[in-house]
């Protein structure tokens, strides 16, 4: 947790101390002098490939792996996807037409308000506890339990309504410090809050990505082949970045039908703040590199840039690059949410590029998938408790990060009871203690992995509440149903019993007991996920897709080349929307994301590697006051396996902005805008460089 | 946060405070006089000043005012950017203010604070130092005025333990035909690339800067050159480019090359907007 003989980026901690205040502890810190002897710095993923480039670690072949990866050791490559589809010679045999793009996206902050931060109490008996801000309390009680030798039962972690996260309080960070800390001063409580610029570079950060890719195609539009080059920046140690890599690898292609594919995605040690998750993960970036090469692929072939992802997109009976069997359950329907997107932006009825003046209004789109890279275990469990009045208390371990997953299941499940939502409690807090496991609460997951367990929690219940009022009402279980705080027979409504009588057990007339308390427990894994061929890549890293089709509107003044953002617009295959409020304000909060990463976040750095950018003075956040017009439909083709059809809707509205900006603004200026951030004086750069 | 102890004054006299800073400077406790406050936190938070006391000058009655005397407008130095702006007493000096940080910090920084910065930017300054404003100092001495032009160049240059009570700007200044334009690396908030402000006085184009170099400036050759009627304006604004008292700078708001190509077009505006007028 602390550098030991070198410092491999700016932000890594070198020591920690212990005070009763924070001031004390801040003065302290001040005083420790740190003589450093500069070492070559590596500065990009493509320097860090370089034969004669420094190793960030020299011992990577005795590291542990937890998880299927495949670094190489002797050289900077902390994980390598390789994807081998289809016949590549053929592929490009049948491409008439052929482009290649190069790709940079810059490391970036997760800039959530709150910063992260977290507490430990290490008891006399042994008994750990932590609070933390955190998407993971579960991976939290395990890496404690494994690091520091206590059994799982007795580290207990709490997490409180969370709020921003976007993947960056998924990473075990600061909970460790606060033990180390902790344990050093006898077990006392120590607290750990991350000022802002150490929650911007010391803390795990957004992942970069330099990508190359070639794509065939023949005359009459159709994609033959692609070979991709995708170069993730890991920073100086593999978190989530190695698999964030197979990320990209796995949904490389985009949701396009593409027969020929070979992608090796690596992640790649830099001296840069080590990545790990973010919104997205992994694909805002392969879908910035994807999205730009399919414009320009459009533009060669001469079809207008919707006409051409509506004739690629993929569809059932096609196959994933990871070579999974696709149908409309598990991928949705892209086709339908183009030509859905072409409506609310009147694509057919007014031209892509208008000039007035100084002034270019051009519209940029993308579509864009995902599926998840979890780990094959990944799952949860919910417990569903029965009050005296009928009322019940929902208990289970997502985390509340704004994403309304906590209302979510509180719908779900109130539907499955029959009941009216407010009879349902759930706390905004987690406890490892008492709260079933989920694995994290990331992936745009819980309502698939939580929502199934409660679903099951639910039929749990419904199932004993039929058995104990078959007893009362004399009729078999199959003629009841539970609804309306009852039990009731199904052919005559009328007669039943009312929940609240036997939810603790039943007392008839006699004053016996009939049964027990109620309590429903499920749990749900997905199923069939496999580990991917390490040559082929062949495999199921996740259940399902969700789809999707994005345009942006710029208005872009060709003085300075700054630039308005007048319409941004989402349709997405949301399978079902249950909460629609939420499900839109969900996706226009990562769409103004995804605007504000492709037009501003990035981290800069000086020659040595430190970042010059940690504080909001310099590093950009888009303003209230610059949010264009956000429109959001939805599409609704059911995922069989999901509750009630839904598909993961968290990060999908970040994904496809920085290419439909990019594309866009490459529109309105005639320039191939290929690196990230977009601000005028990188379009400027890109203009005057190419002329 | 500031981990440091310092101690807080806040004297409700222009003479309390001036004796306060002597008295604190002769306990060696290091004093700095304290306006909307926004930098001396910025810079003890990371440790960078350890100020033992600050002295706040809000409570003076003079470095509060907005009014008239006579023809000239009375600004006190503690009038926050967001007052100075709504109240609107100087159009130029408002829009200046408005470029300068997000609402809640201007209704912190105060029109003194701005100018008296460590920050390269001092925008606020621009309007001032084209109209030939007058600034009242307090200090050991006692009160004097002066020409903004004699306490600023680049920065601000007071005695030790001199500060600014009020600013004063003769009346016909105020409604003169203006240009100001704000570029930044992107968006509406943030520091410039280039502030660009004018004042057309007598049918010539008066006009300052912030951003373009590391402090803000108004140049009596480079209005010669853009006012230099005889020559077409791209020339007008090489030889002004020329006349740059500094280099051009880069750093994380933008490359001085973009800068420059940016200013260019700024100066054009300018000249354009207020040659019609």
């Amino acid at each position: 947790m602390l550098a030991i003989d070198k410092v491999r980026y700016f932000g890594e901690p070198i020591a920690l101390v212990v005070a009763e205040k924070e001031y004390i502890a801040e003065m302290a810190a001040l005083r420790i002098k740190a003589d450093y002897e500069p070492l070559p710095v590596v500065h990009s993923p493509s320097e860090a490939l370089r034969k004669d480039s420094p190793l960030i670690h020299e011992h990577l072949a005795k590291y542990k792996k937890h998880e299927q990866v495949y670094p190489e050791p002797g050289t900077n490559i902390a994980n390598r996807t390789r994807i081998r589809k289809g016949n590549m010679e053929e592929g490009w045999n049948k491409s008439e037409i052929t482009v290649e793009v190069q790709v940079t996206m810059p490391q970036s902050d997760h800039a959530a308000i709150e910063t992260r931060c977290s507490t430990a109490e290490i008891m006399p008996s042994g008994k750990t506890i932590i609070h933390s801000t955190s998407q993971s309390p579960y991976i939290i009680r395990m890496a404690i339990s494994q690091s520091f030798h206590i059994p799982l039962h007795q580290v207990i972690v709490h997490t409180p309504l969370v709020g921003g996260s976007f993947g960056g309080k998924s990473a075990i960070y600061t909970e460790l410090l606060a033990f180390i800390a902790s344990s050093a001063v006898g077990g006392r409580a120590v607290r750990l809050v991350l000022p802002r610029e150490q929650d911007m570079v010391s803390a795990p950060v957004h992942i970069g990505l330099d990508a190359r890719i070639k794509l065939g195609c023949t005359r009459e539009g159709k994609i033959a082949a692609t070979e991709i080059l995708h170069l993730f920046d890991g920073g100086a140690y593999s978190d989530r970045g190695a698999v964030m890599s197979r990320a990209g690898a796995t949904d490389c292609t985009g949701p396009y039908r593409i027969d020929n594919v070979q992608c090796d995605s690596l992640c790649v040690y830099t001296n840069h703040p080590y990545s790990t998750s973010f919104r997205g993960f992994g694909h805002p970036e392969l879908t910035f590199a994807m999205e730009r090469a399919i414009d320009l692929m459009a533009a060669r072939v001469g079809m207008d840039p919707l006409e051409f992802r509506f004739h690629n997109a993929i569809g059932p009976g096609d196959t994933s690059p990871t070579q999974t069997d696709l149908n409309k359950s598990n991928l949705g329907d892209l086709p339908m949410c183009i030509a859905k997107l072409k409506e609310i932006i009147y694509w057919d009825s007014r031209p892509q590029v208008q000039t007035s003046g100084h002034l270019v209004k051009a519209t940029g789109v993308s579509c864009f998938w995902k599926n998840s890279n979890t780990p094959l275990n990944a799952g949860a469990g919910a417990v569903v408790i029965f009050n005296s009045d009928g009322s019940v208390n929902l208990l289970c371990g997502a985390v509340e990060i704004g994403q309304g997953t906590r209302t979510a299941l509180t719908q779900i499940l109130a539907e499955r009871l029959g009941m009216e939502e407010r009879r349902i409690h759930i706390s905004t807090d987690v406890d490892t203690e008492t709260d079933p496991w989920l694995w994290k609460t990331v992936a745009s997951r819980s309502t698939l992995l939580s929502g199934n367990a409660v679903l099951k929690a639910a039929d749990d219940a419904i199932e004993q509440l039929k058995n104990m009022a078959s007893i009362i009402l004399e009729r078999t279980p199959d003629e009841l149903a539970v609804g309306g705080g009852r039990v009731f027979v199904i052919e005559h409504p009328g007669i039943g019993i009312e929940i609240a009588q036997i939810v603790d057990g039943y007392k008839d007339s006699t004053g016996n007991m009939i049964g027990g308390q109620v309590i429903g427990r499920g749990s749900y894994t997905m199923p069939d996920l496999t580990l991917l061929d390490p040559e082929t890549g062949k495999g199921k890293t996740g259940p399902e897709w969700t789809v999707g089709a994005q345009a942006v509107e710029v208005e872009v003044n060709k003085r300075d080349y700054s630039y308005r953002i007048v319409k941004a617009a989402t349709v997405m295959d949301a399978g079902k929307v249950i909460n629609p409020e939420m499900a839109r304000s969900q996706i226009t909060g990562a769409m103004s994301m995804g605007l504000g990463l492709a037009s501003r976040e990035a981290f800069l750095f000086d020659p040595n590697g430190a970042v010059l950018d940690l504080q909001f003075r310099t590093y950009k956040l888009m303003r209230y006051g610059e949010q264009p017009e956000y429109s959001v439909e939805f599409v609704e083709t059911p995922h069989l396996e999901a509750p009630y059809g839904l598909r993961g809707i968290g990060e999908h509205g970040l994904i496809g902005m920085p290419a439909a900006l990019a594309n866009g603004l490459s529109a309105a200026t005639g320039a191939s805008l290929n690196r990230l951030p977009l601000t005028p004086e990188s379009i400027w750069r890109t203009v005057h460089d190419s002329v | 946060m500031i981990p440091f102890d310092f101690e807080y004054y806040k004297p409700s006299s222009v003479r309390e405070a001036v004796l306060w800073f002597q008295q604190l400077q002769v306990q060696r406790k290091n004093p700095m006089y304290f306006s909307g406050g926004t930098e001396i936190i910025t810079w003890a938070r990371r440790n960078s000043i350890q100020p033992g006391a600050v002295i706040d000058l809000k409570a003076i009655p003079e470095c509060g005012v907005i009014g008239f005397h006579q023809d000239r407008l009375i600004l006190g130095s503690c009038v926050s950017l967001s007052v100075l702006s709504s109240a609107n007493p100087f159009p130029l000096l408002s829009v200046t203010a408005l470029g300068v940080a997000d609402q809640t910090a201007r209704n912190q920084i105060t029109l003194g604070g701005n100018i008296c910065g460590k920050i390269h930017f001092r925008e606020t300054v621009l309007p001032l130092l084209m109209s030939d404003s007058r600034v009242i100092l307090a200090g050991e001495k006692g009160a004097r005025e002066v020409s903004i032009h004699e306490v600023f160049l680049h920065q601000i240059k007071l005695e030790k333990g001199e500060f600014i009570v009020q600013i004063l700007i003769e009346r016909e200044y105020l409604s003169l035909p203006f240009f100001h334009v704000k570029k930044r690396q992107i968006g509406n908030v943030g520091y410039p690339l280039v502030t660009m402000a004018a004042l057309k006085k007598d049918e010539r184009t008066r006009t300052a800067y912030s951003g373009v170099c590391v402090f803000p400036f108004r140049s009596i050759e480079i209005d010669q050159a853009l006012n230099d009627a005889t020559i077409p304006l791209t020339n007008r604004i090489e030889q002004a480019i020329g006349k740059l008292p500094a280099p051009v700078v880069t750093n994380e708001e933008g490359s001085a090359a973009y800068r420059e190509y940016v200013l260019k077009q700024t100066m054009a505006e300018a000249v354009i907007t207020l040659e019609g007028r």
